[in-house]
C-alpha cells in the first residue's frame, strides 16, 4: 500500500517534472518566435516606408514633368494611375502580410507602378529640356536612391522572413508554432523585370553602358 | 566522420557501403566548398584605417593627411562619420550601388545609435564615385544633394585630372550638408573608445594579465611558501593598464578611424566622369 502510493507519487513526480520541462521549453521558443515575428514586421514597415517615399516622389516628378513642352501624356498618366492603384492597396503597414496572395497583391501594384516610372524616364531623356532642369535631375537621383532604398529594405525583409520561417519550421518548433499562431510567412520574390524596374539612365557620356548601371538583384534576390 | 570500417565481420559489404559513404560525404563537402567559394569570389575591401583613404595613390601624402585630420575634427564636433575612400578599380561584379553600400554597412561607419555615417567612393579606373549615406544622415544628405556633390563639385575637377582640388571641395560640401545635424562630444569614437581599437579583446587581455600576474605568483606563493610575490604583483598590472595600451593610435598626427557602427540602407547617389 505504502509502497504503491510511493510508486504513484513518484510516477507522478517524474510527469510533472516532464510538463515543466516541454512547458518552459515551449515558452522560450514562443518568446523567440514572438522577438522573431516583431523583427518581420519591423522590416515589412520599413519596406512600406521606402515605396511609400517613391509614392511621394510621384506628384513631383509628375508636375515637373508636365511642365516640359508637349511631354508624351500617355505614359503621365500610366504612373499616375500606378500611383493611385498603389494607393488603393488595403495592406497594413505595421504587419507583414500573412499570406503569399497579399504579397503578390502587393508586389504586383508596385511593380506596374516600377514600370510605368521606367517608362517616364526613359521618355524624358527624348526631351532635352527636361534633362537639363536641376529640378528634374534632383527627382532623378531621390528616385535613384529610393530604388536603391527599395532593394535594401526588400532584401532586409527576405532576410527577416527566413529566420522566421527557419524557426517556425525546425524541429521541435514546428509541433506547436501553428497551434500558437505563427504560420510560415511569405517573401519577396524577384519578379521577372522587376529588379530592372526605373532604368535611371545618368547623362553619362563616356561610360559604355558598364554592368555596373543595372540595379543589383542580389539584395532583392529570394534568399 | 567515421571512415574506417567499423566491424570486422564480412568486411567486403561493409567496406564498400563505407567507401560510398565516405565518397557522398566527399563528394557533398567538395560541393559545398565549390559553393561558398563562388560566393566569396567578392571579397569586401578590409575596415580602413583613417579617415582619407587614397589606395589609388592620387593625392599627396600632405594632403591626405590634411584631410584625413579635417574629418576627423569634423567628428569630434559633430560626431558624424564621413569618410572617403579611393580605390584604383570596383572589385565587383555588382552594381555600384549596391556594393558600396554592403561596404559602408560592412565598415559600420557612424555612430551606432544615430547611425550618421557617409562614405565617398571613388574608382579611379571606372571613372566612377559614389557617396553612400547612412540612415541618420539621409535627412541631411539627401540624394539630390549627394547627386549634386559628386556631379557639379567633384566631377568636373576630376575630369581635368585635379582630383585632391575635387575631392577638397567634395569633403567641405559634404561637411557643410551634414554639419548641425548632430552635436559632437569632442573625441572621435576611437578616443572615446580610447587606446584600443574595434574588436580587440582588451578585456580578456587584462584578465589574463590579471590571472598571470596576480592568481599565478599566489598559487606559488603557496608552493614555496615564504617568498613575498604580493609585492610583484600591483606594480606590474598598473604599469600594463596604464601604459600599455595608451600610446597606440595617437602617434604621428595621424588620427584613426574606426566604425561606430552605423548602418546604411541605399541612400545616397553617385556619377561618373
Amino acid at each position: 500500500m505504502n509502497k504503491f502510493a510511493f510508486g504513484c507519487g513518484g510516477i507522478l513526480l517524474v510527469v510533472v517534472f516532464i510538463a515543466v520541462v516541454i512547458g518552459m521549453m515551449v515558452m522560450g521558443k514562443y518568446n523567440t518566435l514572438v522577438k522573431l515575428d516583431q523583427s518581420v514586421n519591423q522590416s515589412w514597415a520599413q519596406v512600406q516606408n521606402v515605396y511609400q517615399r517613391r509614392a511621394d516622389l510621384i506628384p513631383n516628378l509628375v508636375n515637373t514633368v508636365q511642365g516640359a513642352a508637349n511631354f508624351e501624356k500617355s505614359t503621365l498618366i500610366a504612373v499616375t494611375e500606378a500611383r493611385a492603384s498603389v494607393g488603393r492597396l488595403q495592406i497594413n503597414p505595421n504587419q507583414a502580410p500573412a499570406t503569399a496572395q497579399q504579397l503578390e497583391q502587393f508586389q504586383a501594384a508596385q511593380g506596374q507602378l516600377s514600370n510605368a516610372l521606367s517608362r517616364l524616364l526613359v521618355v524624358s531623356e527624348r526631351y532635352p529640356e527636361l534633362k537639363a532642369n536641376a529640378n528634374f535631375q534632383a527627382l532623378q537621383a531621390q528616385l535613384e536612391g529610393t530604388e536603391n532604398r527599395i532593394a535594401v529594405e526588400r532584401g532586409n525583409f527576405n532576410q527577416a522572413v527566413q529566420e522566421y520561417n527557419t524557426a517556425v519550421r525546425t524541429f521541435p518548433t514546428v509541433i506547436f508554432a501553428g497551434m500558437l499562431g505563427f504560420p510560415p510567412k511569405p517573401f519577396f520574390n524577384a519578379q521577372p523585370g522587376a529588379e530592372k524596374a526605373p532604368q535611371v539612365n545618368f547623362d553619362f557620356k563616356a561610360a559604355p553602358a558598364p554592368p555596373i548601371m543595372t540595379p543589383a538583384p542580389s539584395a532583392a534576390a529570394t534568399p | 566522420m567515421s571512415c574506417k570500417p567499423a566491424r570486422r565481420n564480412r568486411p567486403g559489404a561493409l567496406l564498400a557501403a563505407n567507401t560510398q559513404l565516405c565518397l557522398t560525404i566527399w563528394f557533398a563537402l567538395l560541393v559545398f566548398l565549390t559553393a561558398s567559394a563562388t560566393v566569396a569570389a567578392e571579397t569586401l575591401p578590409s575596415k580602413p584605417a583613417g579617415y582619407f583613404n587614397d589606395y589609388a595613390g592620387v593625392v599627396d601624402q600632405a594632403t591626405a593627411l590634411r584631410f584625413n585630420e579635417q574629418l576627423a575634427q569634423f567628428e569630434r564636433e559633430t560626431s558624424n562619420q564621413i569618410v572617403v575612400a579611393i580605390y584604383r578599380t570596383m572589385e565587383s561584379e555588382s552594381s555600384v550601388d549596391d556594393y558600396t553600400r554592403r561596404v559602408a554597412q560592412t565598415w559600420g561607419v557612424g555612430q551606432k545609435g544615430r547611425k550618421n555615417g557617409a562614405v565617398l567612393f571613388v574608382f579611379v579606373e571606372n571613372h566612377q564615385m559614389f557617396i553612400q549615406t547612412g540612415y541618420g544622415l539621409e535627412g541631411a544628405l539627401p540624394d539630390a544633394t549627394c547627386w549634386d556633390i559628386t556631379h557639379n563639385i567633384i566631377a568636373p575637377q576630376f575630369k581635368k585630372g585635379e582630383y585632391a582640388a575635387g575631392l577638397g571641395a567634395g569633403i567641405q560640401a559634404m561637411m557643410q550638408a551634414a554639419r548641425g545635424e548632430f552635436k559632437g562630444t569632442g573625441k572621435t569614437h576611437t578616443e572615446e573608445n580610447g587606446k584600443h581599437s574595434g574588436s580587440f579583446p582588451v578585456g580578456l587581455i587584462i584578465f589574463f594579465v590579471i590571472l598571470f600576474f596576480v592568481i599565478v605568483p599566489r598559487f606559488r606563493r603557496i608552493g614555496r611558501r615564504g617568498y613575498g610575490y604580493t609585492g610583484w604583483g600591483g606594480p606590474y598590472i598598473g604599469g600594463f593598464g596604464g601604459g600599455g595600451w595608451s600610446g597606440g593610435s595617437s602617434g604621428g598626427g595621424f588620427s584613426g578611424f574606426s566604425g561606430g557602427g552605423g548602418s546604411f540602407g541605399g541612400g545616397g547617389a553617385g556619377s561618373s566622369w
